[in-house]
């Protein structure tokens, strides 16, 4: 049990269920549930099983529910099923956190840990005897897709750097994410390239995690502290856009800290609503006109997948339509749920299998579309989809970087 | 960038969204959840009864329309509804058997003969003597014995009920409709589902099985080969396969002609000016973001999607634009006998020729259009009118639309 005045009590309490209709809409669309049985789908195990909890679970098969938040998306009454699941899970789990859980959800650690050791960490995680050790032990698949870690990392690179051309408009803040930093490096790198040959001036606060990884493990305190922290951090050049190349902590900043573990915090409020995904921000300009549209062709047919948490967002594939901007450019939306990593699920060595069936229609899709290469706008999506199908897989930046010929 | 803006994706969005994209607009689709077609029958409807049963709808209508004159069908002649279902059969012709101008009797999951417009495929009744139905037992809400009996009673054939045993998956003792579907997109399982009802029917001219026979692929097919004979499969309570199949296919449509859909965000308000609308506000994760557009299609369903509200003085009204609701000044609008006609359910907004919404006599906006539910004078699930009217009125604002109206 837990007090009575937290977050959890309250929603647990004060849930959306009663504008459940029982259409079962969420049901036919949930990835989980038509892989395995042992999730009983969203519609019992939320809005139904929610009935019955007083605070305590009644049903453990919720602890197969992914998070992936496609049952909110396409409920047509608003029920928030996602976010009441992910609270029961909260619940469920506060006593007995397991211990896998809580070192896969610090991502900032890894990082530290990996970084200065580089060749030697991305040579352990490839080493099979070790990985089956991790698996026996820790409880990580064996197979599980591993971030590869970088002997420069993303702050290093921004100290040394000077921008290619002055800005001739104003200033973005630039959120990079903790993978941003230790290892998804490149698209970090990218991305400011890109939005100064636009002729912006980049802004980049010291940040830390936004805590995403501990929530979807159920970890609420230490995830609210990180996401309090990073506000406060990102809470610069006040009324500018805050541009993300990291696609779910954006989703976290714009509204899951608030709806899944009621964050009550005005820099959090003022950022959630500066905070772009960077494809919709340069969207946003290509639309007012204001986007240079000096591509270099490119002669590429790539599948893209939209991550379960950008569609989360409310705002369609802004990077579908980005891309298609850019001559000779065929971008083929994969049209699939999730790709089945849902942010740790899928390492989990008693998930994993699941989290490879989920992904099973957008693997066929990547190899059938381009299997050398394809693009996804979140990190850990990417690398559970490259591990899966051997291509390439890159954030959408990295197309725009290549067709503004910034190589 | 955006021509039109349709507001929801039930088939009355995606159908206005759709003729848009073909007559070259650029549309942008926004929508709270999916649409209302898995909740239906995957089948569409356009007038299935006047009291009685209807055999030919587009001949019955004159009389329905003379009987209903505030009825959305009044606002169009039998051909205008007839070239509007035609055209929707023609856009996926793998979905939808093109109509001969008779409505089709379809068992539902009660075993009653339901009259419907255009059906699947895997629907087409063979009127047979004799019909054998089969249902898993580990698949729910699909009685054989309880649609055997009723069968018998409403379409006049000899129907036996048999169960067979085979999980969706090991294990399973309840799947949903889902499942089971995508079960039968195996190849090996179909085969052994295929197996085992060969194993139990006897001589019967055709196979009645629940409407699960796949999600992505043709299973009621496959099966008809296997079984040798005609199969077709019966409703089932929500969610449809069929209706799920229905709303896959018009929507790969839609993205395929480039409509660009936004899924999960409420439109919570608008901006006008010199009697237009000129943008529409999407409550977005994070932040409001408003939306502009030439013009705007407004299919929000009725009461079941939230776009009427009744509040507990009786006050029914529109959700989102504020347009003036029809019929809703009435003292009875609901009453205490449960299988009587409720006057509420008729109430929704009334439109010019062009679809437009009208206060008093003229349109509220000169840019707005409005389609589906929404509109008054209809009680859809008992007339069975509901899909022919959402179809004719996202076609009629479309057109309106594309001439320039
Ligand atoms: C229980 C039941 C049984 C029925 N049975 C039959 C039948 O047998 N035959 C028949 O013909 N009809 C039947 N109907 C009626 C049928 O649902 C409709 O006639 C038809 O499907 C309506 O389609 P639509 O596109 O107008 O609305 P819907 O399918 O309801 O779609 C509305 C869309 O608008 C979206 N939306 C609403 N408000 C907003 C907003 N503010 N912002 C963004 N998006 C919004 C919703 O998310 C949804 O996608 C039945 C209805 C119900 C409730
Ligand atoms: S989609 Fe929404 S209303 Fe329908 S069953 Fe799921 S939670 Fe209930």
């Amino acid at each position: 049990m837990f007090e009575p005045t937290s977050h959890e009590h309250n929603v647990l309490a004060r849930a959306s269920l009663d504008q459940c209709v029982k259409c079962t809409i969420c049901e036919t669309q949930c990835p989980v549930m038509a892989v395995t049985p042992a999730f009983s789908g969203p519609k019992f195990v939320g809005p139904q099983a929610e009935r019955y909890r007083h605070g305590l679970s009644v049903d453990h098969s919720l602890d197969y529910c992914s998070s992936c938040g496609t049952c909110t998306l396409v409920c047509p009454q608003g029920v928030q099923i996602a976010e009441l699941n992910s609270v029961a899970r909260a619940a469920m789990k506060k006593d007995h956190m397991p211990l896998r859980d809580q070192l896969i959800s610090r991502t900032t650690l890894m990082g530290k840990a990996m970084h200065p050791v580089a060749p030697i960490a991305n040579g352990v995680l490839g080493f099979a005897p070790a990985r089956w050790a991790m698996e026996k032990v820790v409880g990580i698949h064996r197979k599980a897709a591993m971030p590869t870690a970088r002997s420069q990392t993303f702050s290093a690179w921004w100290k040394k750097h000077t921008p290619a051309t002055p800005p001739t408009r104003g200033k973005v803040v630039f959120f990079h994410g903790c993978a941003g930093e230790y290892f998804e490096v490149e698209t970090s790198r990218k991305t400011v390239e890109v939005l100064e040959h636009i002729g912006f001036e980049v802004v980049v606060p010291k940040q830390g995690c936004c805590g995403l990884p501990m929530q979807s493990n159920g970890i609420f305190d230490a995830a609210r502290d990180h996401v309090k922290k990073l506000s406060a951090a990102l809470d610069v050049e006040p009324g500018t856009p805050i541009i993300a190349s990291a696609a779910s902590c954006a989703g976290m900043l714009k509204h899951e800290a608030r709806e899944i573990m009621g964050v009550d915090d005005p820099a959090l409020v003022t950022v959630g609503a500066r905070v772009r995904d960077v494809s919709e921000f340069l969207l946003a300009l290509a639309e007012q006109g204001e986007l240079p549209l000096d591509f270099t062709p490119l002669d590429l047919t790539v599948p893209y997948h939209a991550p379960c948490q950008l569609k989360g967002q409310g705002m369609g594939k802004p990077a579908l339509e980005l891309l298609r901007l850019i001559p000779g450019l065929t971008v083929i939306d994969a049209e699939a749920t999730c790709c089945g990593i849902a942010g740790t699920y899928g390492l989990k060595k008693e998930k994993y299998a699941v989290g490879q069936a989920v992904g099973k229609p957008l693997f066929d899709k990547v190899r059938e579309i381009n299997p050398q290469l394809a693009v996804c706008d979140t990190e850990t999506c990417r690398w559970q989809i490259a591990a899966a199908t051997g291509a390439q897989v890159v954030h959408p930046v990295w197309l725009l970087h290549k067709a503004y010929g910034l190589e | 960038m955006t021509d039109t803006i349709v507001i929801g994706a039930g088939l009355a969005g995606l159908g206005a969204a759709l003729r848009l994209a073909q007559g070259g607009q650029t549309v942008t689709l926004l929508t709270h959840g999916l649409g209302g077609l898995q909740l239906g029958q995957g089948t569409i409807d356009v007038l299935g009864y006047d009291d009685q049963p209807v055999d030919r709808p587009f001949d019955a209508l004159p009389a329905f329309v003379a009987g209903h004159p505030d009825h959305p069908y009044a606002r169009f002649t039998p051909s205008q509804v007839k070239a509007a279902v035609d055209w929707l059969a023609e856009l996926i012709p793998d979905q939808l058997v093109a109509g001969d101008g008779a409505n089709h009797p379809v068992p539902t999951a009660l075993g009653a003969m339901r009259p419907t417009y255009l059906v699947q495929p895997s629907m087409v009744w063979p009127h047979p003597t004799t019909v054998a139905v089969v249902g898993p037992r580990q698949l729910r809400d699909f009685y054989p014995t309880l649609v055997a009996a009723n069968l018998e009673r409403t379409a006049g054939v000899t129907a036996t009920a048999y169960h067979i045993d085979l999980p969706a998956r090991p294990g399973e003792a309840d799947s949903a409709p889902v499942v089971y579907a995508t079960a039968l997109d195996d190849p090996a399982f179909l085969k052994r589902f295929a197996g085992l009802t060969a194993k139990v029917i006897g001589k019967e001219d055709a196979v009645l099985l629940p409407g699960v026979l796949g999600h992505r692929t043709n299973a009621c097919a496959r099966l008809a080969e296997a079984l040798g004979r005609p199969v077709v499969e019966a409703h089932l309570a929500p969610p449809s396969i069929p209706g799920l199949r229905l709303n896959e296919a018009l929507t790969a449509l839609a993205t395929s002609l480039r409509v660009r859909v936004i899924l999960g965000s409420k439109v919570t308000g608008f901006e006008a000016a010199g009697g237009r609308v000129a943008a529409v506000t999407l409550h977005q994760a994070g932040r409001d973001q408003v939306y502009a557009a030439d013009q705007f299609v407004y299919a929000p369903g009725g009461f079941e999607s939230g776009a009427l509200e009744l509040d507990s003085y009786g006050h029914v009204t529109e959700a989102l634009f504020g347009l003036p609701v029809l019929g809703a000044d009435r003292e009875d609008l609901i009453t205490g006998d449960f299988w009587a006609d409720q006057a509420l359910f008729a109430t929704g907004v009334g439109v010019d020729a062009a679809m437009r919404p009208l206060a008093g006599a003229t349109p509220a906006y000169d840019n707005l259009y409005v389609a589906g539910g929404l509109l008054a004078g209809a009680v859809r699930w008992t007339e069975k009118s509901g899909d022919g009217i959402a179809v004719t009125s996202a076609v009629a604002a479309a057109d309106a639309i594309l001439r320039g109206e």
